[in-house]
């Protein structure tokens, strides 16, 4: 049981920071279920069908996932805001008929037999993935994603290519999420199209944007409360999802800004966002 | 048979159009994705299950679909959007409708179970055809183009025509200017809210009619689809809407005529990709309404 919720709760936060990962450059996806698909789908065929380790196969998925990602999101990342929301909803539903589609993977039914996750790869993953970003978060390359990310104008005219720092942050994301995808798929046992819907999308933005979006201990919050909260009110087990639904709904209204903004906004940053609306 | 097929496309697609039209009208006034609207729409679905068990008319059934889910879209807009004013906060309200609709899922799961119910189609309704030049034609899908499409008609001319609709379009402008104007911008915003919900709603009942089924999760299916086919005809545009919803039906009824059933699914979400890269404003923006967005 304990080692469930150790699985789970890691999972999640590698998904909260990829969906993290990609907004440090200004975007939200919410394609990144279906990237966790990809990695779900294509780890599990790797190490069933043709005997590949999970690490192996986790790393293979990751890869694909980031081309693949980055090859949807040069055309995608023309959009913005709600529009780019729209696009990457659209990615996801799209990656998920396909994979009903496929006979091969077992179609609407699910895929099934692979095992094999346990908490000290989540456990190393979280910790290596962790540290990476707290690294960044040091690095002048922080800088440079702030600036892609406040405003893409000016940091084009410093020398900044915009395009560039936004694929390869899309990129990096639909990796995280094809490799916390690949664990998911192979503690889970089975797994079908379904759970990777556009719901699944959702909560993952929603532990980024409760937990708030402005360093890394944001996401893992907002992940961590959202994976065992439910737990720690299962004597409402009945009503689980309404009272989690109100939750977030409160959540959201006394804090909008999500539960760890520590970032204050300033009164020019303001200023310059009013200017901007 | 081909055009039996194109006809229930265009009936599918004029439900789509009514349910699109909700999302375009929250857009158009708010700039914002209301989350919730497919979930609002699968309670009218419910209500017409509910009515139909204590046995109403049809009629005071697609009312009361309109009238508890108008409540509901307002309710919605308190609760989801009323706070999240600013214009960095469509996120916040996108993600609190989308929580607000999760737990419209769960209740109505609790009253009618998780799995798709019948409902009690009154006696001999799908029985009635119509035959046109050699064309079945059910009376229950006739009625629902004529519905859809009045709604539809009565929508456009309200907007474009009256003092309400005048106000709809100062606050999609500019709240604020609104304002000076003396135009109370919070009750439009609710009367949005109030109009995309009853459209919503009495599009979920003519649905469940149709079918004969209520399911909890069409909100996801069904809804999430309009939502494209809103971006097809482009963000705020009604009439956009309407010509998508059903271009999107006859699709998939062609879709489905030829057995491609499943490509019908994606190919929605492609076309709205590929419309929103090339043509954002949507496919049917002609100059003069590129003007008037702009």
């Amino acid at each position: 049981m304990i080692q469930d919720y150790i699985v789970l709760t890691g999972i999640n936060v590698l998904l909260a920071w990829s969906v993290y990962v990609v907004l440090l450059s200004g975007s939200l996806s919410f394609a990144n279920a279906g990237f966790m698909a990809i990695g779900a789908y294509l780890s599990s065929v790797l190490t069933v069908r043709f005997g590949f380790p999970l690490i192996a196969a986790a790393c293979t998925a990751g890869l694909v996932a980031f081309a693949f990602g980055v090859t949807v999101a040069f055309p995608a990342l023309r959009t913005r805001g709600l529009y780019l929301i729209l696009v990457t909803v659209g990615i996801a539903a799209s990656v998920k008929v396909v994979i009903e589609s496929i006979p091969y993977v077992g179609g609407i039914q699910g895929f099934s037999g692979m095992s094999g996750t346990t908490p000290w790869h989540v456990g190393v993953l979280v910790l290596v993935v962790g540290a990476g970003l707290w690294l960044l978060s040091r690095s002048s390359l922080q800088l440079v994603l702030d600036a892609v990310r406040e405003d893409e104008l000016v940091a084009g005219s410093l020398g900044v290519n915009v395009m560039h720092v936004k694929l390869v942050c899309f990129g990096a994301g639909a990796f995280l999420a094809a490799v916390a995808g690949s664990f998911y798929a192979h503690h889970m046992l089975f797994i079908r199209p379904e759970d990777f819907g556009i719901v699944a999308s959702v909560f993952i933005v929603l532990y980024v944007v409760l937990g708030g979006v402005n360093n890394l201990w944001g996401p893992l919050t907002g992940a961590v409360i959202m994976t065992l909260a439910p737990e720690a009110i299962r004597g409402l087990a009945q009503w689980r999802p309404t009272v989690f639904g109100l939750l977030i709904i409160v959540l959201l209204l006394v804090r909008p800004d999500g539960l760890l903004a520590f970032r204050v906004p300033t009164a020019a940053a303001r200023g310059s966002r009013a200017a901007k609306s | 048979m081909l055009v039996e097929q194109i006809l229930n496309g265009i009936v599918l697609g004029s439900l789509y159009a009514l349910i699109a039209q909700g999302y375009t009208l929250v857009f158009g006034v708010l700039d914002k994705l209301n989350f919730a609207h497919g979930e609002v729409f699968m309670l009218g679905g419910y209500i017409a299950v509910a009515s139909a068990a204590l046995g109403l008319p049809l009629p005071l059934a697609l009312v009361l679909a309109m009238a508890v889910c108008a409540v509901v879209g307002i309710l919605v807009e308190l609760v989801s959007f009323r706070k999240f004013h600013s214009h960095d906060a469509h996120i916040t309200a996108a993600l609190s409708s989308f929580a607000v609709g999760l737990v419209m899922i769960d209740l109505v799961q609790k009253g009618w179970g998780t799995e798709p119910i019948a409902i009690a189609v009154p006696e001999g309704l799908n029985l009635v055809n119509l035959e046109v030049l050699g064309v079945r034609f059910s009376a229950v899908k006739l009625a629902i183009l004529i519905v859809a499409t009045s709604l539809m008609l009565g929508l456009h001319l309200t907007i474009a025509r009256t003092a309400l609709g005048r106000a709809v379009r100062a606050v999609s402008e500019s709240p604020s200017a609104a304002s000076l104007y003396g135009i109370n911008v919070v009750r439009t915003i609710q009367i949005v809210f109030g109009l995309a919900s009853a459209m919503a709603g009495i599009a979920g009942a003519a649905l469940a009619l149709r079918t004969g089924f209520a399911s909890p999760d069409i909100g996801f299916t069904l809804g999430l689809k309009a939502l494209a086919i809103m971006a097809i005809g482009g963000m705020g545009d009604l009439r956009g809407a309407f010509l998508g919803g059903l271009l999107i039906g006859v699709f998939e009824a062609l879709a489905f005529h030829w057995g491609l059933g499943q490509i019908a699914d994606t190919g929605v979400w492609l076309i709205m990709i590929a419309v929103l890269l090339l043509r954002p404003r949507g496919l049917f923006a002609t100059v003069a309404s590129r003007e008037v967005r702009a």
